[in-house]
């Protein structure tokens, strides 16, 4: 078993090199888009960081919250999310916070930062009385403070997670688990509020006008889908030639495969809610994000986002829902596994839903702007971004586990974790 | 075949660990027995496989009363609000799948619940009152330190005397003949 972990983590190098490069070129291609004043391949950049923040949040969070519940299960598990989360801060670093910090990239995708942007209406960004309304929250100033406070707070945590943890390898003391179990009991509310103002700053204030109270909770939902989702990915193949061989069992796949129901379905309930609210109260300052997200509004018709807001609700919610109702789906591993790979996949066009269709000024609409398009060149650079941060994140994840234990070996439950049983 | 008692609900046998017990139903088990049980004072991790208990069928009950509950607010909502006393509220359809969906979601849990509750009932043969094996006066140990095998006279394989020495050469306690 320890030659085979041995090999897989001296990968790491080559992850990590793999990674630099596809970041290099997403983001030649993003200083490429700032000379046309062309948007979207910044975007490119923001979604491959987001869709990488957001799967180590929520196993930051899934960390937090195996240590305060003591599930007798998480052990073995928590391990390789503590290998994940050190790699958090520094793909915020690498994503979200170079864009917004250098003025041309955040007046680009933020446009509330650009006081001179001229909006559909006709109006200038800096006379907008929304904004003046918003702007105790939404200015630059205190925009860069979050931005900087999220990588500050989140790799401070992921940090103290993992450092008590590994310690325990060597010191055999169990008090690091009452550190950590207090650590976590404080951990989980700031984070909430972190990973609610996170998901605000970056992806609701793309659209400043718009805003919804249940957006934090949307974000957490699919954090904790994507972070099961990748758990299931990353044990399935950890446990085939990996440091999980003969460790993993059916009770841990039939856990993980419960929670990647529960959260399926409080994904579909948060989304919808939303959905719900605005359709009902049908105000024109919220629906006006549904409508692009529904029509061409040169046509009047249906418009490809259409299509993906359709694939979420059948490919994202209801295959999966359906799928792992049905115990087999949880213990048989390829099912697992092809049914993670669907959530997974499904992340991706659940934040391209979110965070790329915008009004672009266009004076010889009817309306006075179109729609960006779904089907683009663009979501070639967004794969390849989203490639980059994950070869980074796959890269850092293969050089921690050469800093501790595989497995939590003087963790006070772990036999409890290794012999879990259903 | 005729020696059969039909007075007699089975043979009980109890054992002192819950190593003995789980070996035990894993012979009966083997033996082909399908109508036996085994009483533990505490759930024995491994005991499903050892028995040879297949998944429960409560689940399967469960889904198809979410499958009707669906259909009923489907219909329900369909029926008021667009068929019997067509109305407009706040500008909407009549009827769509979006704004009444609360109710299909509802009616979907509800059903699903009442699919589980009762499905138990009735795969559990619930309600019923009494059992013969309360009857034992030492049945009351099994909720102590005591696990107990009871092989039912109800099986095809039982034999009065046959099962009593099954049970024995299993290494059994003590052996009693439960009366109905």
């Amino acid at each position: 078993m320890s030659a085979s972990s041995s090999n897989l983590s001296s990968k790491w190098t080559t992850f990590l090199g793999l990674g630099v490069v596809a970041l290099v070129a997403v983001w030649v291609f993003a200083f490429l888009g700032l000379g046309h004043h062309d948007h979207r391949p910044a975007l490119s950049v923001l979604l491959g960081c987001l869709f990488w923040a957001s799967l180590l949040i929520g196993m930051l969070m899934l960390t937090m919250i195996t240590r305060v519940f003591d599930a007798g299960w998480a052990p073995v598990i928590r391990r390789n999310w503590e290998f994940m989360i050190g790699a958090l801060p520094i793909v915020l670093l690498l994503g979200v916070a170079p864009l917004a910090f250098l003025p041309d990239f955040r007046h680009l995708l933020w446009e509330w930062t650009d006081a001179s942007h001229i909006l559909p209406s006709g109006h200038e960004v800096g006379h907008d009385p929304i904004l003046q309304a918003k702007s105790w929250f939404l200015n630059e100033k205190f925009f860069l403070i979050r931005i900087a406070l999220y990588v500050v707070f989140f790799g401070v945590l992921a940090w103290a997670m993992r450092t008590w943890s590994f310690k325990q390898d060597t010191d055999r003391t169990a008090g690091h688990t009452h550190t950590l179990h207090a650590f976590s009991a404080a951990g989980i509310p700031l984070s909430a509020v972190a990973l609610t103002m996170l998901a605000f700053d970056c992806l609701m204030a793309l659209s400043y006008h718009w805003f919804s109270t249940m957006y934090g909770v949307w974000f957490f939902a699919l954090s904790i889908r994507l972070a099961l989702a990748g758990t299931v990915i990353l044990t399935y193949r950890l446990s085939n030639g990996g440091w999980l061989d003969g460790i993993l069992n059916q009770a841990h796949r039939h856990v993980l495969g419960c929670l990647m129901l529960a959260f399926t379905v409080f994904w579909a309930y948060i989304s919808f809610s939303q959905y719900f609210l605005i359709y009902t109260a049908n105000i024109p300052e919220e629906t006006f994000w549904y409508n692009i997200r529904e029509f061409n509004p040169v046509t009047g018709l249906k418009s490809e986002w259409w299509g993906v807001s359709m694939y979420l609700i059948f490919g994202f919610f209801l295959t999966p829902f359906l799928a792992l109702l049905f115990y087999r789906s949880k213990i048989v591993p390829a099912r697992l596994l092809t049914i993670a790979i669907i959530i997974f996949l499904g992340g991706i066009v659940d934040l391209w839903f979110n965070a790329v269709p915008r009004q672009i000024v266009d004076k010889t609409a009817p309306e006075g702007f179109t729609v960006s398009p779904f089907l683009c060149g663009s979501l070639a650079t967004d794969l390849l971004a989203i490639a980059g941060f994950g070869a980074i994140v796959i890269g850092l994840f293969l050089r921690s586990s050469t800093k501790a234990e595989t497995i939590p070996v003087h963790d006070p439950r772990i036999l409890e974790s290794i012999n879990y049983h259903e | 075949m005729n020696e059969r008692n039909e007075r007699i609900h089975g043979v009980a046998c109890t054992f002192r660990k819950p190593a003995d017990v789980f070996h035990a139903a894993e012979k009966v088990r083997d033996a082909g027995w399908t109508r036996w049980d085994v009483h533990t004072p505490f759930p024995i991790h491994g005991m499903d496989q050892a028995m040879g208990l297949e998944r429960s069928k409560v689940p399967r009950l469960t889904l198809l009363g979410g499958v009707t509950g669906f259909i009923t607010g489907c219909l329900l909502t369909w029926y008021m609000n667009s068929f019997d006393y067509p109305l407009v509220v706040g500008g909407k359809p009549f009827w769509s799948p979006i704004f009444p969906f609360p109710v299909m979601y509802e009616c979907t849990i509800l059903f699903a619940a009442f699919g589980t509750f009762f499905g138990q009932f009735i795969l559990n043969r619930l309600p019923r009152h009494h059992h013969p094996l309360f009857d034992l006066p030492h049945f009351a140990r099994v909720s102590d330190d005591t696990f107990m095998v009871v092989l039912e006279a109800s099986d095809p394989k039982f034999h009065l005397d046959e099962s009593r020495n099954f049970l024995q050469s299993l290494g059994g306690q003590e052996i009693t003949v439960i009366r109905d």
